[in-house]
């Protein structure tokens, strides 16, 4: 399979893998590695805003890109249930083929599951 | 640029510079361009001849008499002429094939063809080491049942097939023919056609350092055990060449170049072998010391020449696209528009879908050295880690 040259980029770096430490640190996971899709999703926020995220994913090279540009494109943003930008603009940045959409979908409900459980602090 | 590391000779190997340079001697006005089919003055008896002669190399390379020998396009062309050329000759004395789950697609989409025509194929399911038993096959036999066809060496986990037990079992019979793809066996195991109670042979010239798009089948000229010689239609027409069986001018260059490629490799001495399965060994460690690695197929009873290894906690389109473009090895899933598909053999074996893509398969062969396998632990290493790491593994 040919991929973009973005996420080639993002598969490759993979900045913002791995977990956070401490105190105040929200944690949401989706998808099922049995399946081929797994993403879990940490972020730490202050006064409303998104101060740290990393994630960990199981999955495609798709998956591993977009997981890694949303936890970069995250901070300083305000805690809410939404990625930083829309599964199918998400999907045409990283040209995603149609058939692996479902993927990024599981990208935002584990996103949405740890902004979730930030909002309900 | 570096060239990566090329460890998938089990897909295809370099024309060997000798093969080539004899090719390129049937091609020019210089050379032996002439129609082998030509019989009227010396351009194509000379090319004639030529044929005839790489006709003989293959034949005595894989212990068969040269008569026996029909010119394909390849491996491919020769597993449906045999397929389909029984099926159709004795299709008024039964309609029932056997073969297995682990056989390349070039068996499997021809027997569902015929299955979609009406002929009942069944499928053996081999142990988990990849192995068909001959046991198996007598159970399957049916009393129609007019070819049984299993392929030598398997391509993707290098498992040799007891092909002689299988074609006793099918002697006994007496209506059922034996066809074995032995694609990938060439060079890499002794053949001895005859010896082998085999009615039927695909060979390829590619996988042992011949051309591609030439390949032949080999139609056995003496009946085998019970059963009288074994009779084909067919599938072309339009010149009557390879005795009614191909039609269509010879290649002469891509049949010398696959007889010589044959006589290299019948000539090769048997220490090649044992410096692959030195190399083979060195990678599986190499591979093994990583921790959560499974070897695939079983190990007493394959080719030195390939390696067939799943990784445990690894995705395998990441596994692949992070060894791309310094490792050239083919992973065990199929690319079939944009997901991947786990490998049917591999399923076969009892894999579940994550360990049948997360696999890589290692085709060793004469240009690898002990560099490239370490080159290839440390690549295939670093990116099984960071794939782990990055999935919390």
């Amino acid at each position: 399979m040919n991929y973009s040259e973005l996420t080639l980029r993002y598969f490759e770096t993979a900045a913002g893998a791995g977990v956070l430490d401490g105190p105040g640190t929200f944690r949401g996971a989706a998808g099922s590695r049995t399946q081929g899709t797994w993403v879990q999703f940490e972020v730490q926020a202050r006064s409303g805003i998104i101060q740290a995220a990393r994630f960990l994913a199981f999955g495609c090279p798709h998956t591993i890109a977009v997981s890694a540009w949303v936890v970069e494109h995250a901070i300083g943003r305000p805690v809410a249930a939404a990625l930083p930008e829309s599964v199918q603009d998400l999907s045409g940045r990283f040209a995603v083929p149609i058939e692996k959409r479902g993927r990024l979908l599981i990208i935002e409900d584990a996103w949405i599951a740890a902004l979730a459980s930030a909002l309900q602090r | 640029m570096n060239r990566p590391v090329y460890l998938d000779y089990a897909a295809t190997t370099p024309v060997d510079p000798r093969v080539a340079a004899a090719m390129a001697q049937c091609l020019t006005w210089e050379g032996e361009f002439g129609n082998p089919g030509s019989a009227s003055h010396e351009f194509g008896d000379a090319a004639g001849a030529l044929v005839e002669t790489a006709r003989a190399q293959v034949a005595a390379s894989v212990g068969a008499s040269p008569e026996e020998v029909v010119w394909t396009s390849g491996a491919t062309e020769a597993d449906n002429l045999a397929i389909f050329g029984v099926a159709q000759y004795y299709r008024d004395y039964g309609r029932h094939i056997i073969t297995a789950r682990t056989e390349h697609k070039a068996v499997l989409d021809p027997c569902r063809e015929l299955e979609r025509r009406g002929w009942r194929v069944t499928y053996l399911t081999p142990d988990s080491g990849g192995v068909i038993h001959p046991d198996q096959v007598a159970a399957a036999l049916q009393a129609d049942t007019v070819l049984v066809s299993i392929m030598h060496v398997n391509n993707e986990i290098g498992v040799i097939q007891n092909i002689s037990s299988i074609g006793a079992v099918c002697a006994q019979h007496g209506g059922a023919r034996l066809h074995v793809d032995a694609a990938q066996s060439v060079g890499k195991c002794v053949i001895d056609f005859a010896a082998l109670g085999v009615d039927l042979m695909s060979l390829s010239a590619h996988k042992a350092y011949g051309p591609k798009g030439v390949g032949a089948l080999l139609v056995a000229q003496t009946g085998r055990g019970q059963r009288a010689r074994v009779q084909l239609t067919a599938l072309q027409f339009g010149g009557g060449q390879e005795r009614g069986l191909r039609a269509g001018t010879v290649a002469t260059h891509q049949v010398v170049g696959m007889g010589l490629a044959f006589a290299l490799a019948q000539a090769s001495p048997s220490s090649e072998a044992e410096r692959v399965a030195v190399l083979r060994d060195r990678l599986w460690r190499g591979l093994a010391s990583l921790g959560g690695v499974l070897r695939n197929g079983n190990a007493q009873c394959s080719v030195p020449h390939v390696l067939n290894v799943s990784f445990e906690g690894v995705e395998g389109e990441s596994l692949l696209a992070a060894v791309r473009g310094h490792l050239a090895v083919s992973t065990g899933s199929a690319c079939t528009s944009a997901l991947q598909e786990p490998s049917y053999v591999l399923r076969a074996l009892g894999r579940d879908d994550i360990l049948s893509e997360s696999s890589l398969r290692f085709g060793l062969g004469r240009f690898t050295t002990e560099r490239d396998i370490d080159a290839a632990v440390e690549i295939v290493g670093r990116a099984v880690s960071r794939l782990r790491r990055l999935s919390g593994a």
